[in-house]
C-alpha cells in the first residue's frame, strides 16, 4: 500500500479562524442558501424521497429471498441442503421429508432462512443445483416488531413473486 | 507376521504384505487403487473393472487388482496413460444411466462414484440418446430401500446375502441395460444383518428408510464407539449432529472395521438401539413424583442411604468395568450389598451363532472379573432383609414381574440412577439422571473376553453427570475413570498386565484361563 501522501495543512490557527463567529455565519449562508432555494424549487433535489420514491433496483440485486415453483405450481426445491452448506452465516435451517407432489422424491418440509442473521451474499443462489432459491424478490428493506417475524418460512418464501421477467433476471448474469 | 514382498508400484519400491490381492496390499501402504466392486468381506468379484492396473513386463500386461495377488518384483502401474484411459472408461460406462440425483441422494458425500468422478473422470457426459429409466423407491423389506437407476450392478449386496447370511434374497435378474438388482416376488429381505447392503453399497442404490432424509452425510459427526446393544460389542462409527438451536442427536449407527470382534458389519437391532440414547431419557432428578435439580436428588438419596437399616447396590451389566470398580468400592464403604441380578437382559435362544447373542447386555463378563454376584438366588436373599434398594442403571422391571417388582418395593424404597424413563423411574422414591454410553467412555469386557474402551461421543447441551461422579456425590471415594483404571490393574489380577490407560482399538483379547481363575 505505497499510495501518494498529501499532508494537509492544519486550519483554524490564524485570527480571522480563530474569531470563529464569521465562520459560523459562512456556513449558516450556504445552509440558508439551500434551503432558500429548495424551498422555492424543490424539482432540482439532491436527494431522493426515499419513503414516498423508491430507488431503482436492478435484476442483479441480491434482495430477500424466495423460492422458485415449476409452472405446474410445485416447488422447485429438492431439499439438497446445498444452501445451508454454503451458507456463511448458517441463517438457513431445512428440514426434509417424503415429496408428495408426484415430483421425484424429496422436499423440504421447513425451510426458514433467519433474515437478521443472512449477510445477502447470494451463496445460497449459487449453491443451488436446481435455480429454486433466488434473491430477485427486489425487496430491499424487511421491517418487523418481534425477531420472529424475521425468520422466513417456507410459505413465505414460496408465496413471495419475482420482481423481474426471466430475461431480465439471466441478463442480470445468473 | 505374514511374510513382506517387495515391489513396484510406479517405479517407487514398497514393501508388503504377501497373499494379499494387490488392492489391499497396496492399500494397507496407503496407496490407492479405485475399485467399486471388490470388498474386503465379500472377496474378489471382478465384474466392475475399475481396478484393472497394468504390470510390467507382465502376461497380461492388464489385471484386475482385486484378483492379482501381490507378488516379489512385480511392477505395477497405476498412472500410465492407458491405465489412466481404463480408469476414465470406466467411470463414464458407469454413470451412462446414472440419474445424477445426487441432490436427492442419502449417499451423496460417502458415494464412490462422486469420489471416483471427481478423481478420474471429471468430464461432461458424452451421451446424446435417452437415459434408460427404471425403478425407484422398491421397498426391499427390513428397512432397506433400493434405486435401480442409481445401481451399478457390483452385486456386493447380492453378495452379501449368499456369502455372510446365507439368506440369498438379491439377485440380479436379467442382461445389459435391463440388468436389475431385485428380491424374488414376495420375499423381501428377512434376516436380521439385512441394513448392512445399506453401508456396503458404494452408491445411493440401497438406502435405509429409518436414515431416509434425516441428513446428510456431510454434516454428521462420525465418533468411534461400541454397541451395547448386546454381549458382542460391535465396534461402531455413531453418526451424530448438533444442528441450530437444537440438541446433538444420534442419527445412525454404522459398523466399524474390528476382525477380533465384529469384522466389517452389526445387526440391524444393534444398528438401531440409537433410538434410546435420543429418546425417552431421564433428564432431571425426581423425588417423591417431582422433578428436581441434581444436587436434590443426590442429597435426598444420601439421606435415604444413612438411614437405611440395610441398603443393596444393583449394578447393572451395562455398567462399565470402571463404573462397576467405583459403586464395588461404595458398596464396601457404605456398608451396602452388591447384586448384579439383570436375568432380564438374557433372551434365552436368541442368538445367531454368527454376531448376535444371547445377553442383551455390554458388560456381564465383568461380573466374573470383579466378583459380582448376579444370580436370583443372590439378589432375594440381599433383599430379604434391606429397605433400600439403589439400581444403577439396573432396569429391574425386565429381571422381575410386576408383582415381584411391586412386592419388593412394599418393603424397600427404590432409587434409580439411570439414562431413561421407564417403571423403574416412575417407581422409584428417587431418580438421579446419568450421562448414557454415547455421552460416557470406559471399558467393556464382551462375551469373547475381548477388553474394549470407547470414548465420550455425543456431547449434549446440557450433559447429564457421568456415572461414577454421581456415586462419588453419593459419597464414593473413586474420583474418577482415571483412578478407577489405577485401582482396577491394581487390585484385579486379571488386568494386572493389562494398561487400562492404553488399549489399542482393536481392544485386548484376556485368556479364559485368567478371567477364570478370578472367577474362581
Amino acid at each position: 500500500m505505497s499510495g501518494k501522501v498529501k499532508i494537509m495543512e492544519r486550519r483554524g490557527k490564524d485570527l480571522y479562524e480563530r474569531v470563529y463567529l464569521i465562520e459560523v455565519f459562512k456556513g449558516m449562508a450556504t445552509t440558508f442558501g439551500h434551503f432558500l432555494r429548495n424551498f422555492l424549487d424543490n424539482s432540482k433535489l439532491l436527494v431522493r424521497h426515499y419513503p414516498e420514491q423508491k430507488p431503482e433496483i436492478t435484476a442483479r440485486w441480491r434482495g430477500r429471498h424466495r423460492l422458485t415453483k415449476h409452472e405446474d405450481g410445485s416447488m422447485k426445491c429438492v431439499a439438497c441442503f446445498m444452501c445451508q452448506t454454503n451458507c456463511p452465516a448458517k441463517c438457513i435451517m431445512i428440514e426434509a421429508g417424503e415429496r408428495t407432489d408426484g415430483r421425484t422424491e424429496k422436499m423440504p418440509v421447513r425451510f426458514d432462512i433467519d433474515l437478521l442473521e443472512c449477510i445477502y451474499c447470494g451463496y445460497c443462489v449459487e449453491a443451488c443445483p436446481m435455480d429454486a432459491i433466488r434473491m430477485d424478490t427486489g425487496i430491499f428493506s424487511v421491517t418487523g416488531n418481534e425477531r420472529e417475524s424475521f425468520v422466513m418460512k417456507l410459505e413465505d418464501l414460496l408465496a413471495t413473486p419475482g420482481a423481474f421477467s426471466e430475461e431480465e433476471y439471466k441478463k442480470g448474469g445468473a | 507376521m505374514a511374510d513382506k514382498v517387495k515391489l513396484f508400484v510406479n517405479g517407487q519400491e514398497v514393501e508388503v504384505e504377501s497373499g494379499k490381492n494387490l488392492i489391499d496390499a497396496i492399500g494397507a501402504v496407503g496407496i490407492e487403487i479405485p475399485h467399486l466392486c471388490y470388498h474386503p468381506a465379500l472377496g474378489a468379484d471382478g465384474n466392475c473393472r475399475m481396478c484393472l492396473v497394468g504390470i510390467e513386463d507382465g502376461r497380461p500386461p492388464i489385471v484386475p487388482a482385486c484378483k492379482t495377488k501381490a507378488a516379489e518384483g512385480m511392477k505395477v502401474l497405476l498412472d500410465a496413460d492407458h491405465i489412466k484411459k481404463i480408469q476414465h472408461d470406466v467411470m463414464e460406462l458407469e454413470l451412462i444411466n446414472h440419474p445424477i440425483d445426487c441432490p436427492i441422494c442419502d449417499q451423496a458425500g460417502e458415494c464412490k462414484l462422486q469420489d471416483y468422478y471427481m478423481k478420474y473422470d471429471g468430464q461432461k457426459s458424452r451421451m446424446t440418446v435417452k437415459p434408460v429409466m427404471k425403478a425407484k423407491k422398491l421397498d426391499f423389506g427390513a428397512g432397506v430401500v433400493h434405486d435401480q437407476e442409481r445401481c451399478i450392478l457390483c452385486a456386493r449386496c447380492v453378495r452379501f446375502t449368499r456369502q455372510i447370511t446365507k439368506t440369498g434374497e438379491l439377485g440380479i435378474v436379467n442382461r445389459t441395460d435391463y440388468a436389475r438388482v431385485n428380491i424374488f416376488p414376495g420375499r423381501p429381505l428377512a434376516n436380521r444383518y439385512a441394513l448392512n447392503v445399506v453401508d456396503l453399497c458404494p452408491v445411493g442404490a440401497m438406502t435405509s428408510s429409518d436414515f431416509r432424509f434425516k441428513q446428510r452425510a456431510w454434516f454428521l459427526t462420525k465418533s468411534p464407539s461400541i454397541c451395547q446393544g448386546c454381549s458382542k460389542g460391535c465396534n461402531i462409527f455413531i453418526d451424530h449432529n448438533r444442528e441450530k438451536y437444537k440438541d446433538d442427536v444420534i442419527y445412525r449407527y454404522r459398523p466399524r472395521l474390528n476382525e477380533k470382534v465384529n469384522g466389517y458389519f452389526i445387526c440391524d437391532e444393534g444398528r438401531m438401539t440409537y433410538k434410546a440414547e435420543n429418546d425417552n431419557r431421564l433428564t432431571t432428578g425426581i423425588v417423591s413424583g417431582k422433578e428436581t435439580g441434581l444436587s436434590e436428588a443426590v442429597e435426598a438419596t444420601r439421606r435415604l442411604i444413612s438411614e437405611a437399616k440395610k441398603t443393596v447396590f444393583l449394578v447393572s451389566p451395562n455398567n462399565t468395568l470402571e463404573q462397576m470398580y467405583a459403586i464395588k468400592a461404595f458398596a464396601a464403604e457404605a456398608g451396602a450389598a452388591l447384586s448384579g441380578f439383570s436375568d432380564g437382559y438374557i433372551q434365552e435362544g436368541d442368538a445367531d451363532g454368527y454376531l448376535i447373542q444371547d445377553d442383551k447386555s455390554a458388560n456381564r463378563a465383568s461380573f466374573e472379573l470383579l466378583g459380582i454376584e448376579g444370580s436370583k438366588d443372590g439378589f432375594d436373599k440381599a433383599v430379604a432383609d434391606a429397605d433400600l434398594v439403589i439400581s444403577f442403571n439396573n432396569d429391574l422391571s425386565k429381571s422381575l414381574a410386576e408383582a415381584d417388582l411391586n412386592a419388593l418395593l412394599e418393603k424397600a424404597q427404590l432409587v434409580y440412577i439411570g439414562t431413561s424413563l421407564g417403571t423403574c423411574a416412575s417407581k422409584a422414591a428417587v431418580a438421579l439422571p446419568i450421562a448414557s454410553y454415547s455421552e460416557d467412555c470406559g471399558s467393556l469386557i464382551n462375551i469373547d473376553q475381548v477388553l474394549q474402551q470407547f470414548a465420550v461421543a455425543v456431547v449434549k447441551n446440557e450433559p447429564a453427570a457421568n456415572l461414577i461422579e454421581v456415586v462419588q456425590q453419593l459419597g464414593g471415594s473413586v474420583a474418577g475413570v482415571k483412578e478407577a483404571r489405577a485401582g482396577l490393574m491394581e487390585s484385579v489380577a486379571a488386568l494386572k498386565d493389562v494398561n487400562l490407560e492404553e488399549v489399542p482399538e482393536e481392544g485386548i483379547a484376556l485368556t479364559d484361563n485368567e478371567v477364570s481363575n478370578v472367577a474362581a
